[in-house]
């Protein structure tokens, strides 16, 4: 009797603990990834495309316009979603993030944003995102620094 | 039921429940989606090139700028001042006590926005407070700051002071990275020395 009692006490404290992981689970505003995840993504540049390759992509794909609010029609996607970024975790948008087949793309003016988005997303669990770039490299320096011999002289001030 | 018994189940029981966990208490993002995003949104936390070049001519204790290149990039260019933390390196408990420092301004740098705003939202979802981003990156800065020319004819005394801010943070940034490489080593190892002992560490 008392060795029933004894293991209902170590199912009950298993069970509670169960319930607590599946509550903290089932919270969709919990980042349930590895940050590396991110980290290498972006290391290696295949959370990236270009217009190019966006252009011959076969597979099925949709674009998420998270920044477009001020931008003239004619600059817009067509068939683009437009979601503006501070609602990108409503109800209404996450179905629509679910729902889509394929890879989703996202879109802003600025690639500052898109990268945000990208690394929540990511951290969410969704697979099969990537940023959609104007420029090849955005992370490629285009200037040259031109060192200035004669400052070597003023060394001494550091 | 023996103690030793009992207490093994619930060990058991316990790690079966956190091996099934789907996520890494240490290496997952701390703060919630929501709250990131709302982080993310506000544009406090981004600093434009002028902001950062006047805090570099006043030496600000206050902040810290954090450039994500590699190392190479970094050697050949950084503004004074910069720490290199690649961003490859990012994750590295090594930086845990610099971005620990909540009352320091961690202002992340990269040529371009992208790496720098991933920095920025992967080091804000991990919980560490107090983080920046300079816009558009030594790209930015190279533009506005090195090679920015007052053309007009007249000058405000509002614009005398931001070019006189970009001037002199040009002549800083041209003097340190223009010193043969065993000099820079020599002042990033004091600059090493400097934050450690903000750190509270020892050398």
């Amino acid at each position: 009797m008392s060795q029933i009692r004894n293991l209902k006490i170590i199912i009950l404290i298993i069970g509670i603990l169960l319930v607590l992981v599946i509550i903290r689970n089932s919270d969709r505003n919990v980042f349930k990834e590895k940050a590396r995840t991110a980290v290498e993504a972006t290391r290696n540049n295949s959370n990236l495309i270009t217009l190019n390759q966006l252009k011959k992509l076969t597979s099925p794909y949709l674009i998420i316009d998270i920044g477009s609010e001020k931008r003239a029609d004619s600059l817009q996607f067509q068939h683009a979603v437009k979601i503006a970024f501070s609602q990108l975790l409503d109800k209404a948008n996450r179905k629509v993030l679910d729902e889509a087949s394929g890879e989703l793309i996202l879109y802003a003016d600025d690639i500052a944003t898109t990268s945000r988005a990208w690394v929540i997303l990511n951290q969410l669990g969704y697979k099969n995102l990537r940023i959609l770039t104007i420029e090849n490299s955005p992370e490629e320096l285009k200037y040259k620094f031109q060192p200035d011999t004669t400052a070597r002289l003023e060394q001494d001030t550091m | 039921m023996d103690a030793r018994i009992k207490y093994s189940l619930l060990l058991v029981g316990i790690g079966i429940i956190l091996a099934f966990l789907p996520f890494s208490a240490t290496d997952s993002f701390r703060l919630k989606s929501d709250e990131l995003l709302s982080k993310s949104t506000s544009a406090e936390n981004s600093l434009s090139v002028d902001q950062v070049a006047r805090m570099v001519n006043k030496e600000d204790s206050t902040m810290l700028l954090i450039d994500l290149r590699e190392a190479g990039q970094f050697k050949e260019c950084n503004i004074p001042g910069s720490i290199n933390i690649p961003f490859s390196d990012l994750l590295n408990p090594w930086w845990e006590g610099t971005f620990n420092q909540k009352n320091i301004k961690k202002i992340f740098y990269g040529n371009g926005d992208q790496t720098a705003n991933c920095a920025w939202s992967i080091v804000t979802g991990l919980g560490y407070q107090n983080n920046f981003v300079m816009k558009g990156g030594l790209n930015e800065w190279f533009k506005t700051v090195m090679l920015s020319q007052f053309r007009g004819e007249k000058i405000t005394p509002l614009e005398n002071a931001l070019y006189e801010a970009r001037f002199n943070a040009r002549k800083a940034f041209t003097q340190i990275n223009s010193l043969p490489d065993s000099l820079k080593k020599q002042y990033f190892k004091a600059k090493e020395i400097k934050q450690l002992k903000l750190d509270g560490g020892c050398q």
